[in-house]
């Protein structure tokens, strides 16, 4: 008993000989780390936070817990984070919402994105594609313009709920295509394809996985994504960018990352960056967050913190047109 | 593969001995489960979802739903037996239920909400495979409009349910009304009474709402009685068993009760909780005995417990077949079928049919088994009256706790169920009928969205909900409700006072 403890402290000494820059660093993680979560288990955004932090705990020999907190489009996961970061380390996986658009939505948010939250890695994006019945009158993106602009609120369609991804690419569309829809919001991407389906809106942005089953069952079709590159989720969809009158530059995106609060160690948010970047590198990862949705992305907190900023500043101004329409 | 091809082919899958055990398991622990107050379908199928990771999928969603359904007869029993439903489902079966167990009948209650359950999940079943087609085609044809003018009759016919007192009984559904618009509004995103407080953005949570008026506010009661009553009457086992003419009065409530639920359960949105309080009013409205009703009648059982089992199973329809979960547990089960690789949708009955009939195939073999392990079961249970109450009721707010914060994890939601207790014994104590503000709280969100959603649509255009047959069908069946309702009042206020009973 003695000499095996004695060897396991040799032992770690060793290894923090080996590796000086994590030397202040040994110890962590010495206990099991908490991961929030904004959403139910069995949500999309749950499943894809255990894909990432399994492999992670297996890398790092603690358990990551993942802790669902559902509620309030994601915000209560990191208003959670926050009020345990004392007792425990606590972390979270987020969509993009809670960080560029709810200091805007939501009067009692509770936290500073700036000041309180620490960027760590972005996880992955995922595109939305543009979707109308399989029997709408227009063929392609340009035809479908060309219908929106015939008069104001000529076509109307579906988003998951005001101030949602799927209700901002649509007004950033209308925007940049120079049209007028009508917004009805809804809960849920089934219950617009639902509705679209049934003719009673005309048309949707909504992540691919929600409409890939509808497409090949020959109910809906789908006029172009908002990625600026084609989606493999997506086979033989046109880019939107660029054509029926849009900008090159016309991209939006849904994403997810990996965050901490403020005041956790540089060192850590480091560790983990680069942990996180390695099992995006693997393919079988990849093609696990591939068949839900989910182009992996990787990058660095940096690269992340910048990505919240521009993120912000785009849907700020969508949400300005919006605010001035009303 | 025609339904009842693809139900032997699911017979096949189902009858796996693995399928089969991971079945048992299911049905006993959402039996279990249910019975405990607050702690429900949702609860479990959170906490076994990882461990699904390891079993085969069939094996898995099998399970799940074992435990969603087998909650539904679960949550009869606390309901008869104290006056705490175990789940939101069967609160309904408080109004009857716990009379009878207090005229020492609680056997026969429990007998009577077995059987009906049981039926109720057959005759789901049975529609499952006969009209999923067409019902995966009705649940698309229900736009915003049918959904506004078919909640409302629903609320029209429903809000007769305790009217031993009119104007009381419309408080409680006004004021369900009004906490139910708690929350976000999902039009214009705007926060509605949440008070800066994030948890009360997605609304109160149904479950906090449903525990803390009848359970909590039932203990709170109940504190005050213990010392009075003392052991409760000791039940004869002869009283376990139904007479012959209770028996008569089962069957055709439950199959009332059971197209009701078959009905509401495949309407995405709808759910259970609603089709056992639909069924409950329709009982009581085309019964010659009403005066019974709140009393102890077999038929305020029979109609909601077949309602609510067979809702739960039709509920599956538009959760496999269109992608949309009815409600939050069917939300989980969506996740569960994800997780495994099953894409639910249209064409989960071609690319995975030994799933979506093996798991169908399961609900026939799951209720069977439930009925099998149910019936000598209620001795068992009916003995759970004898334990003192000093144990019994500190047990059930432990386990009221437990089951509130599993929902979402949220602390908050425990402060909240200890509020809507007080309040809830105040509204026992002035003899209000908590039911009524429940259904009031589930309908009310309804018919907002879908009211605003249709006249969005419409472009401000009233006219919409009478130019679609099926809701004007709807507005003009709720209008003749209370056409007939107001009838009665004059005709009662022509003849001489009834004596009060």
């Amino acid at each position: 008993m003695f000499i095996s403890r004695r060897a396991a402290l040799l032992g770690a000494a060793a290894l923090s000989l080996c590796t000086p820059v994590f030397a202040q660093e040994a110890s962590w993680p010495s206990q099991p780390q908490h991961v929030y979560v904004g959403f139910p288990a069995g949500s999309s955004p749950d499943l894809l936070a255990r894909i990432v932090t399994e492999p992670l705990a297996e890398k790092l020999g603690q358990p990551f817990v993942i802790e669902n907190k559902p509620g309030a489009g994601g915000i209560i996961g990191i208003q959670q984070m926050l009020n345990a970061k004392d007792q425990e380390n606590s972390f979270a996986t987020t969509i993009n919402g809670p960080l560029t658009t709810a200091p805007r939505l939501t009067p009692s948010l509770g936290y500073d994105v700036a000041a309180d939250i620490a960027p760590v890695t972005l996880i992955a994006t995922s595109p939305l594609v543009l979707v109308v019945a399989a029997d709408f009158t227009a063929e392609d993106l340009s035809g479908f313009v060309e219908a929106a602009g015939e008069e104001p609120e000529a076509l109307a369609y579906g988003s998951v709920g005001q101030g949602s991804g799927a209700h901002l690419t649509a007004e950033l569309f209308s925007d940049r295509a120079g049209v007028e829809m009508l917004h009805i919001p809804f809960t849920s991407y089934a219950e617009v394809t639902t509705a679209i389906i049934g003719h009673e809106i005309d048309a949707g942005f909504m992540a691919p996985s929600a409409a890939m089953q509808y497409v090949e069952a020959g109910k809906l079709r789908i006029l172009g994504i908002t990625s600026q590159e084609p989606f493999a989720q997506a086979p033989g969809v046109p880019v939107m960018a660029g054509q029926a009158g849009l900008p090159e530059d016309f991209r939006a995106e849904l994403w997810n990352a990996f965050i901490a609060p403020a005041d956790t160690d540089p060192a850590v948010i480091d560790q983990l960056s680069t942990d996180i970047n390695a099992i995006l590198d693997d393919e079988t990862v990849q093609q696990r967050l591939l068949d839900m949705g989910w182009q992996a992305a990787g990058g660095t907190p940096e690269d992340l913190e910048k990505r919240i900023a521009e993120d912000t500043k785009v849907w700020g101004s969508v949400l300005d047109r919006i605010d001035a329409k009303d | 593969m025609s339904g009842w091809d693809g139900f032997l082919h699911g017979l096949s899958v189902a009858a796996q001995p693995d399928v089969l055990i991971y079945c048992m398991f299911g049905v006993l622990l959402g039996t279990f489960v249910g019975v405990l107050p607050g702690i429900g379908a949702m609860a479990t199928i959170s906490l076994l979802l990882p461990i699904t990771y390891y079993l085969s999928p069939e094996a898995a969603l099998v399970m799940l739903a074992g435990v969603y359904y087998g909650s539904q007869y679960g949550g009869a029993v606390a309901s008869i037996l104290l006056r705490l439903p175990g789940t939101p489902q069967s609160a309904v079966t408080t109004l009857d239920g716990y009379p009878l167990a207090q005229q020492g009948r609680a056997g026969v209650a429990l007998f009577t909400s077995m059987v009906s359950s049981f039926a109720g999940s057959m005759i789901g079943i049975f529609v499952l495979i006969v009209l999923s087609g067409a019902l995966t085609r009705a649940a698309v044809a229900f736009g915003a409009a049918e959904y506004a003018a078919m909640m409302l009759l629903g609320l029209v016919a429903a809000s007769t349910v305790g009217a031993k007192a009119p104007a009381k009984g419309l408080a409680m559904v006004v004021l369900g009304l009004i906490l139910g618009c708690v929350g976000t509004d999902v039009n214009s995103g705007a926060q509605r009474f949440t008070f800066g407080q994030t948890e009360l953005m997605d609304g109160i949570n149904l479950v906090a709402l449903a525990m803390g008026l009848f359970g909590v506010a039932e203990v709170i009661a109940n504190i005050r009685k213990a010392e009075r009553t003392g052991v409760p009457p000791h039940v004869a086992l002869r009283d376990l068993m139904p007479s012959r003419a209770e028996l008569r009065r089962i069957p055709f409530p439950a199959l009332r009760g059971a197209s009701l639920g078959s009905f509401f359960g495949a309407l995405p949105g709808t759910g259970s909780t609603i089709s056992s309080f639909l069924a409950y009013a329709a009982e009581r409205r085309i019964s010659r005995r009403p005066e019974q009703f709140g009393k102890g009648a077999i038929e305020g059982i029979a109609g909601p417990e077949a309602a609510n089992n067979s809702a739960a199973i039709s509920a599956f329809v538009p959760t496999l077949a269109l992608g949309i979960p009815g409600d939050p547990i069917m939300a989980l089960m969506l996740g569960a079928l994800v997780i495994h690789g099953v894409q639910p949708g249209p064409l989960m009955l071609e690319a995975r049919p030994d799933m979506f009939w093996g798991l169908i195939a399961s609900f026939g073999i799951g209720n069977l088994l439930l009925l099998v392990l149910n019936l000598p079961l209620i001795g068992i249970w009916v003995s759970m009256l004898r334990i003192p109450f000093r144990w019994l009721y500190p047990a059930i707010l432990i386990f009221v706790c437990l089951g509130v914060y599993s929902v979402r994890g949220a602390s908050f939601d425990i402060f909240a169920v200890a509020l809507i207790g007080v309040i809830g014994y105040a509204l026992m104590l002035a003899r209000f009928n908590p039911a009524l503000l429940l259904l009031g709280f589930v309908l009310g969100p309804l018919i907002e969205t879908n009211l605003r959603r249709a006249l969005l649509i419409g472009r401000g255009d009233p006219m919409v909900f009478l130019q679609r047959p099926l809701a004007a069908a709807f507005i003009i069946a709720a209008a003749g409700l209370i056409v007939m309702s107001l009838v009665q009042v004059i005709r009662r206020k022509g003849t001489p006072a009834e004596p009060a009973s």
